[in-house]
């Protein structure tokens, strides 16, 4: 049995799949504006946020992060 | 009715690019939209599809005995335009006749009211009116709104019965704290037309737009939608002695695709039950609901009875669902208004 997977990479899958990009190319420090991350991808994020995670993201708190790590935050609060 | 000149994502590509033209539309599944030309209100769409119907079930127009007319795209500030529809129509004086000033719960509001008027006997035949050209409050330059509102009209008769008709069930719902997140913040009374609130100006995510555009927090809207749709459908079932199972048709209002099939989903409804017509007219506010029941379930409700559950959310926080046994219908059916 593998490690079981830890909320950081989930949501690095996540973003990955929102945004179209390589999951391998991503981490917690990378920038969100830096990979086309916009409203659509906002709302494609709270939706994730509910059905992976059971978490109701606000979109206010939402609109302050900057960075992948950010987004992990809001998840693991 | 709907207008015959069309938006579609080509036009859309000129100004936001194609690629994120087509990423738009994959997302809220609108491809065209309807845009009413100059000088055609709501109330002309919605006169054009209530003359229509009015003849097609051959109602003497003098007895009609209610008209509702629900928009957010009234003709003027005063009088109410369902005054105006009440002379055009050729109603009779004795006709009640008042707007309902909702957006996407406008609809549901709408049979509330119509069946409360029937329920009440102050009416025995109503007319209810929804429609709107939101295209006229959008900025075309703004990506959150401009791909995906259209125009529509719509016309809906309602008719009780000697001894009632089938129990509708309804439940409403408003949370004013969600105004600033839907809105045109200028041009009325609160904050009065001037060259400020006029001028577009580049704002969030690159979207140009004024103080009398619409702006939409398509996250706000999102978020709203989850935390209110799910319990508001539960407790209409549950309020109508009926379970999922029972229910034929779910017509929600047609925010967007993305959006629908997410909440479908999440509230376990069969995918094949949740009606999505979006794809022709994009998101026509108050029309929504009943032009997706013509466009989309016009022949099964022309031939047989049909258990509809329909749920209207969004601009307010307005919310509200209805339970409804309908049809056959005697008459259904979109038509394209020539301009």
């Amino acid at each position: 049995m593998g490690e079981p997977v830890g909320i950081i990479d989930q949501v690095l899958e996540v973003v990955a799949e929102i945004v179209e990009v390589d999951r391998a190319g991503l981490t917690e420090a990378t920038v969100l504006a830096e990979i086309g991350w916009d409203s659509l991808a906002a709302v494609s994020f709270i939706a994730a946020a509910d059905e992976r995670f059971g978490k109701a993201v606000a979109p206010k708190r939402l609109a302050t992060c900057v960075t992948v790590a950010d987004l992990a935050a809001i998840i693991q609060q | 009715m709907a207008p015959s000149a069309k938006g579609t994502v080509e036009d859309l590509a000129g100004r936001f690019g194609g690629a994120d033209a087509r990423k738009i539309a994959d997302s809220t599944g609108v491809e065209e939209r309807r845009l009413a030309p100059d000088g055609v209100c709501a109330s002309d769409l919605c006169q054009e599809a209530g003359s229509r119907l009015l003849r097609e079930l051959a109602w003497a127009p003098d007895s009609v005995d209610a008209l509702v007319f629900v928009s957010q795209t009234a003709d003027y500030a005063l009088p109410a335009t369902a005054c105006g529809l009440q002379q055009r129509l050729g109603l009779a004086p004795s006709c009640a006749a008042f707007d309902v000033s909702l957006g996407c719960s406008g609809y549901v509001y709408g049979l509330w009211l119509a069946g409360a008027l029937l329920q009440s006997r102050a009416a025995r035949r109503v007319l209810l009116l929804a429609g709107d050209t939101m295209t006229r409050l959008v900025s075309p330059f703004d990506r959150a709104t401009a791909p995906l509102f259209g125009d529509a009209g719509t016309a809906t008769a309602i008719e009780g019965l000697p001894g009632g008709g089938p129990s509708w069930t309804f439940v409403l719902g408003t949370d004013g704290a969600g105004q600033a997140h839907l809105i045109v913040p200028a041009g009325r009374f609160r904050q009065a037309s001037s060259e400020a609130t006029r001028n577009r100006t580049e704002r969030e995510g690159g979207n140009r737009r004024s103080d009398e555009d619409l702006f939409m927090d398509g996250a706000e809207v999102f978020a709203f939608t989850l935390r209110e749709v799910p319990p508001l459908v539960a407790s209409v079932l549950e309020q109508s002695g009926k379970t999922a199972a029972d229910i034929d048709y779910v017509v929600f209002h047609q925010a967007n695709q993305f959006m629908l099939r997410f909440l479908a989903k999440k509230i376990a409804l069969p995918k094949e039950k949740v009606v999505l017509g979006l794809k022709q007219f994009g998101n026509t506010t108050c029309a929504s609901i009943p032009l997706a029941m013509a466009t989309e379930l016009d022949a099964r409700l022309m031939s047989g009875p049909a258990t509809l559950l329909l749920a209207g959310f969004g601009v307010g926080w307005s919310w509200a669902a209805a339970v409804v046994e309908c049809g056959p219908l005697s008459s259904i059916g979109c038509t394209v208004m020539e301009s």
